[in-house]
């Protein structure tokens, strides 16, 4: 009674490995596992390549930081007193007003130009409320 | 054989499980960085947003002890790195050879551009390090007061260091795993925790009067050939000092802090000392009587030329005997047998209790290290006390304050009789908002209608004023000269030593500011007024024009179209 499935599959895998197709599927098989291989490894060196960039980024980064303060300081010290005043002397040959003359006028005097400064923080603009197609019908019952 | 094995066996044991914790460590030490990470620290800004002390980014070169101490000189990577660097080969190498820890810095604070070109060099073992670098756009300007930092950039004197905590932020982590070239790893741990920057302060200092004072002081002190002196200038409605300088001072961008002999210029002489103010005191004796209606301008008394007090003789400054003189005229010419009799008026606990109420004998409460409380004695604290110490302190001597605090007591007759808190800080910056300082008012020294009389009578001192020596065009003023003998530590006075001052206000109707100059042993002729009085002149002059201050006096102005 057992005997009659075991000779059966013993029939079945002599006709497969008789079969023109083993091979191809044998190639299949070991192309799926060499690219399952390799897969780790694309990963890897995705990965790799990523954070390599995002360091070029970070350095890229520092040094735009690091130039912008160099010039954010030029521009301090080229408004320094006395660079304008050393200006004023050396090159446009100006000197010290011996006697102040003071000259009402009408006029209110100019704002004073302060240099454009790096360190406070920009004035954030207060958030405006969202307008709707319903705010705009019934705005008017709103109080 | 077996024996052999049993020690190597043993050995084994030893390192792996053993010192297994050691070397473990060891391993984690060469291919994990931890470094405390920072972001910039907060600048110092005058009031109107100027820097006057900000930082930049630089970077330290770190060099990896193992992966450069067997190269020669004439490497060709020593030669490309000492090349940027500035510092010699031989030096670098002996420095790596000679060090136990795993990396030196070759370098420290390099440029951008210098930074840059080692980067680009790509040198094994060799890594940036971002830091930074104060500087000082304004110079040297106010550098008593700013302080500096050290090379871990904390602050070691000044505002500095009193607000580092402020100005410092938060420190951040940064830990990562390298190779053993000290490459990051890309798929090494790397732990980061962001640090926060610092705020930048805003301080009440107005860099164009700041360097005003700096440069009428280092003249007068020049052509006094004086040891020092102190401006100080206030905005008498607010308590802000807008102008601080102290001679003499230092280089802030050349600092040796190694030499103890400069140690002493650092400090932040207009607050921390002491000196005896002499006659401009007079004014806080007058203010007292003034206050109390004990007298008034026109109240006179008999100068004979000497004032009794105690088993002491007090004389005027020339041994003048002036027979029937005003209060005015006790103010005017600087009588101390007048400011004596007048002391005797208000008695020991009302005229201590002004000089008190002043801020004389206590710290002025600006909020920087080193604020003097200055030196008052008074019958309840000292036993030794006597008469002869109220008939001199009521002219300036045998009492100890600070520029700062004489300074403000002239603010607070500025201000009709209202005292207010020194601030020298305005306003912190940060990125989560701004914190600003309000004017806080201490007390009503003395009624308004008292501080206008003596503010009159200020004007009529400078009235009586040679106009070679104050002259301010186009604005009334007011003021008073003072020169004290130069107190010494053993409680005695040097020879020949004064110090000369003036304390004024301006303009006189609606005052803008109250200013002091002091003159530490001036030679030749001492009087304030010959000395101080020339600086104050000159300050104020240039400060209302600069502060858009209008003349009052019409015969200087000009009517446009006129």
């Amino acid at each position: 009674m057992a005997t009659a499935p075991r000779t059966q599959t013993r029939a079945v895998i002599a006709e497969l490995v008789q079969s023109p197709t083993l091979p191809v599927l044998l190639i299949l098989a070991a192309m799926v596992i060499g690219i399952a291989a390799l897969l780790p490894l694309v990963q890897s060196s995705g990965a790799t390549t990523t954070a390599g960039n995002i360091q070029a980024l970070e350095q890229e980064k520092t040094s735009w930081q690091a130039q912008l303060r160099e010039l954010e300081t030029q521009v301090a010290t080229l408004g320094s007193l006395n660079r304008i005043e050393a200006e004023a002397r050396d090159r446009l040959g100006m000197e010290p007003p011996q006697v102040t003359h003071y000259i009402t006028v009408d006029v209110p005097p100019p704002e004073s130009q302060k240099l454009p400064s790096r360190f406070l923080p920009n004035e954030h603009p207060k958030p405006q409320s969202e307008s709707s197609l319903w705010k705009d019908l019934f705005g008017w019952m709103l109080p | 054989m077996g024996v052999g094995t049993l020690i190597m066996t043993g050995r084994l044991a030893q390192l792996q499980i053993v010192d297994h914790p050691q070397y473990a460590e060891e391993a984690r030490l060469s291919h994990n960085v931890e470094q405390t990470v920072t972001d910039r620290r907060g600048a110092l800004l005058d009031r109107n947003g100027y820097p006057l002390a900000a930082s930049e980014d630089t970077f330290d070169v770190m060099v990896e002890r193992d992966a450069w101490k067997a190269r020669a000189p004439g490497d060709e990577a020593v030669s490309k790195l000492t090349g940027v660097i500035g510092v010699p080969a031989q030096q670098l190498l002996d420095q790596l050879n000679s060090t136990d820890i795993f990396e030196v810095d070759a370098a420290r604070n390099l440029s951008f551009e210098k930074a840059e070109a080692v980067r680009k060099a790509g040198l094994d073992g060799v890594r940036l390090v971002s830091s930074s670098h104060r500087v000082y756009p304004e110079g040297n300007m106010a550098a008593q007061v700013l302080g500096f930092v050290g090379r871990d950039s904390s602050g070691l004197t000044g505002l500095e260091a009193d607000l580092d905590s402020v100005l410092a932020g938060t420190k951040g982590s940064l830990t990562a795993e390298r190779d053993g070239l000290g490459r990051d790893l890309a798929f090494g741990r790397r732990e980061e925790v962001a640090p926060q920057p610092g705020a930048d302060v805003v301080l009440t200092i107005d860099r164009y009067i700041q360097r005003l004072a700096e440069q009428e002081l280092d003249r007068t002190v020049k052509e006094n050939k004086a040891s020092g002196g102190t401006i100080v200038v206030v905005q008498p409605k607010t308590g802000e000092i807008l102008a601080m300088a102290s001679r003499p001072t230092f280089d802030v961008t050349a600092l040796d802090l190694s030499d103890d002999s400069k140690l002493a210029l650092y400090r932040d002489r207009a607050i921390t000392d002491m000196y005896e103010p002499g006659s401009v005191f007079k004014l806080v004796t007058t203010a007292a009587a003034l206050d109390l209606g004990l007298v008034s301008p026109d109240t006179w008394w008999y100068d004979s030329g000497v004032f009794k007090a105690s088993e002491w003789s007090i004389h005027n400054w020339d041994f003048s005997a002036n027979g029937p003189q005003t209060v005015q005229q006790m103010l005017s010419k600087s009588l101390n047998t007048g400011a004596a009799w007048v002391a005797q008026q208000l008695g020991p606990d009302r005229f201590y209790d002004y000089v008190s109420r002043f801020g004389f004998g206590r710290p002025s409460g600006i909020g920087l290290s080193g604020d003097a409380p200055g030196r008052v004695r008074t019958p309840q604290d000292d036993g030794n006390w006597r008469d002869i110490d109220m008939a001199t302190n009521s002219f300036g001597q045998g009492i100890s304050v600070t520029p700062l605090q004489m300074a403000m007591a002239v603010a607070t007759i500025a201000n009709n009789g209202l005292a207010m808190k020194p601030q020298i800080v305005k306003e912190t910056v940060s990125p989560a908002g701004r914190q600003s300082n309000a004017p806080q008012p201490l007390q009503q020294v003395i009624s308004p209608a008292s501080a206008q009389t003596l503010r009159n009578m200020m004007g009529v001192v400078v009235d009586g004023i040679n106009k070679h020596y104050l002259d301010v065009q186009g604005y009334k003023i007011g003021g008073k000269t003072g020169t004290a003998n130069l107190a010494t530590a053993d409680a005695g006075y040097k020879d020949q030593a004064y110090i000369s001052s003036f304390v004024g206000i301006a303009p006189l109707d609606d005052p803008a500011i109250a200013v002091l100059v002091k003159i530490d042993e001036p030679q030749g002729v001492p009087w304030g007024t010959v000395v101080a009085a020339p600086a104050f002149s000159r300050l104020v002059q240039q400060t209302l024009t600069y502060l858009n201050i209008p003349p009052t006096e019409e015969a200087l102005v000009s009517k446009l179209g006129q």
